[in-house]
């Protein structure tokens, strides 16, 4: 830079605009920030912000997107499992009012009615959805066991599930727009990692393998990563490696391992011990996605 | 950058810490660059909010794998700038009639065109004799602060507000509209 550039930057350095309060009223206008919650519903609440930011720039609801759904009718299918979530823990349910605690029975129903109504009002609708129950969890302990869609457990895992489905939902809608979506930050993504695992050994007895007397080390790399023993035995949860001794080995990175639980595509592994124990895992590892 | 990828990261996810933190970082590249354009301080920090706030609003314009965000900040700074350019343009040639005048498109952020660095330096020349001695002696002869202070016998602090007066100063020649 020559002297003169140099002063011309310095000077124009002196008059540039502060920062203030003022840009931020205004960026709250346009999209929304994630609500500030505690750090347990903070993943969950990032990731609404980041399909929000989806929503600003999607000029087209009305092709098919996933599950034979459009954008319009995937957003109205995230909100109903948000409302059943927020019922089971006394939060604001918004829509008509929940016949049954069935996600497909709520979806169907608040589709049918979202449809009706214009794209950025359904985007309205499902974003106070959620704010509201990330507003009524500010008081709630997250151990809590809540029973939504047939499921009791701690609303800390409803909602880490709600995470991981709104995150895969706009990674899908991402994809067929051309964009692509930059991960979660890596303090959301490693709870939800966590939950990934001690998801493990229901997918397992979903498939219809009992495989009980196992375990298997599970390291995921990559931010937000870390290093489970999983015992492949419902009663016994995944806990953070310790030195224990296991059946299989299996290193992944941590985005691709959440998307296999997600039902999206199975992650390039490494994989150490029992060779046929790892297929299992692999293949059953999606037993929970789905609609 | 790996800075920029988390801060974009941030900033989908909804974090106001991050826009923020964005500004303090590039509110005076954008600034700069709208404010050679428009020559127009009010207009260059309208185009500055602007240019922050429709970030915030679909970050996913932005994509870290093809590019730095300092250079997709400017570019979009620009091209503010410009469009704002031409439309006055075209407000005027209704009014006046057409007027020969098309701004080089720039923008290597720091480098200056020679008339643009020929308008920075009549305006230093134009500043009261204190003002321009310190800045002369700073910039031109590339002195520091406490050079600057023997060399006029000014007390470093005098020495250094006589600075950042001559800098407003010029700032202010610089953008006071289409001088």
């Amino acid at each position: 830079m020559t002297d003169v550039e140099r002063l011309y930057r310095d000077a124009l350095g002196e008059v540039a605009p502060m920062r203030s309060p003022a840009l931020l009223e205004a960026a709250r206008a346009r999209r929304r920030p994630a609500v500030a919650a505690r750090p347990w519903i903070a993943p969950y609440a990032g990731r609404i912000a980041a399909m929000d930011a989806l929503l600003a720039q999607a000029d087209d609801w009305t092709q098919v997107i996933v599950e034979g759904w459009t954008l319009h009718e995937l957003i109205a299918h995230l909100a109903a499992k948000d409302g059943l979530v927020a019922r089971a823990v006394g939060a604001p349910v918004l829509g008509p009012p929940v016949e049954r605690d069935d996600a497909l029975e709520r979806t169907a129903s608040l589709q049918e009615f979202e449809l009706a109504r214009s794209p950025q009002e359904t985007r309205r609708a499902w974003r106070d959805q959620a704010d509201a129950l990330c507003a009524h969890l500010a008081d709630v302990d997250p151990e809590t066991v809540a029973d939504a869609m047939g499921t009791p457990i701690p609303v800390r895992d409803h909602l880490l599930g709600r995470m991981l489905e709104t995150w895969i939902h706009t990674d899908d809608a991402a994809t067929f727009n051309g964009v692509r979506l930059p991960h979660p930050v890596p303090e959301h993504i490693h709870p939800t990692a966590d939950f990934c695992a001690r998801l493990i050994p229901w997918t397992m007895l979903l498939s219809g393998l009992d495989r009980s007397d196992r375990a298997v080390r599970i390291t995921l790399t990559g931010p937000g990563g870390g290093d489970w023993h999983v015992p492949l035995d419902a009663a016994h949860p995944a806990v953070p490696y310790r030195g224990e001794a296991s059946d299989a080995a299996i290193t992944a990175d941590v985005v691709e391992f959440c998307f296999l639980l997600g039902g999206r595509g199975t992650p390039a592994f490494h994989a150490e011990g029992d060779p046929g124990l790892v297929e299992e895992v692999i293949a059953a590892a999606p037993a929970l996605s789905g609609p | 950058m790996a800075d920029d990828r988390l801060l974009h990261q941030r900033i989908v996810g909804g974090d106001e810490g991050a826009l923020a933190e964005m500004y303090d970082r590039f509110a005076a590249l954008v600034f700069g660059l709208a404010v050679r354009v428009t020559r127009d301080r009010v207009i260059a920090e309208d185009i500055t909010q602007d240019v922050f706030v429709t970030f915030w609003e679909k970050p996913l314009a932005f994509d870290p794998g093809r590019g730095t965000l300092r250079a997709w900040l400017g570019t979009v700074a620009h091209r503010r700038a410009v469009d704002h350019v031409r439309s006055e343009e075209r407000r005027k040639v209704s009014v006046l009639g057409p007027r020969v005048f098309e701004r080089a498109p720039v923008m290597e952020d720091d480098v200056l065109e020679a008339d643009e660095a020929d308008r920075v330096r009549l305006a230093v020349a134009r500043l009261p004799d204190g003002l321009r001695e310190a800045i002369e002696l700073a910039y031109y002869r590339g002195r520091t602060y406490r050079q600057v202070a023997e060399d006029l016998g000014l007390p470093e602090g005098t020495a250094k507000s006589r600075i950042r007066l001559g800098l407003r100063k010029l700032a202010d020649a610089l953008t006071e509209g289409d001088a």
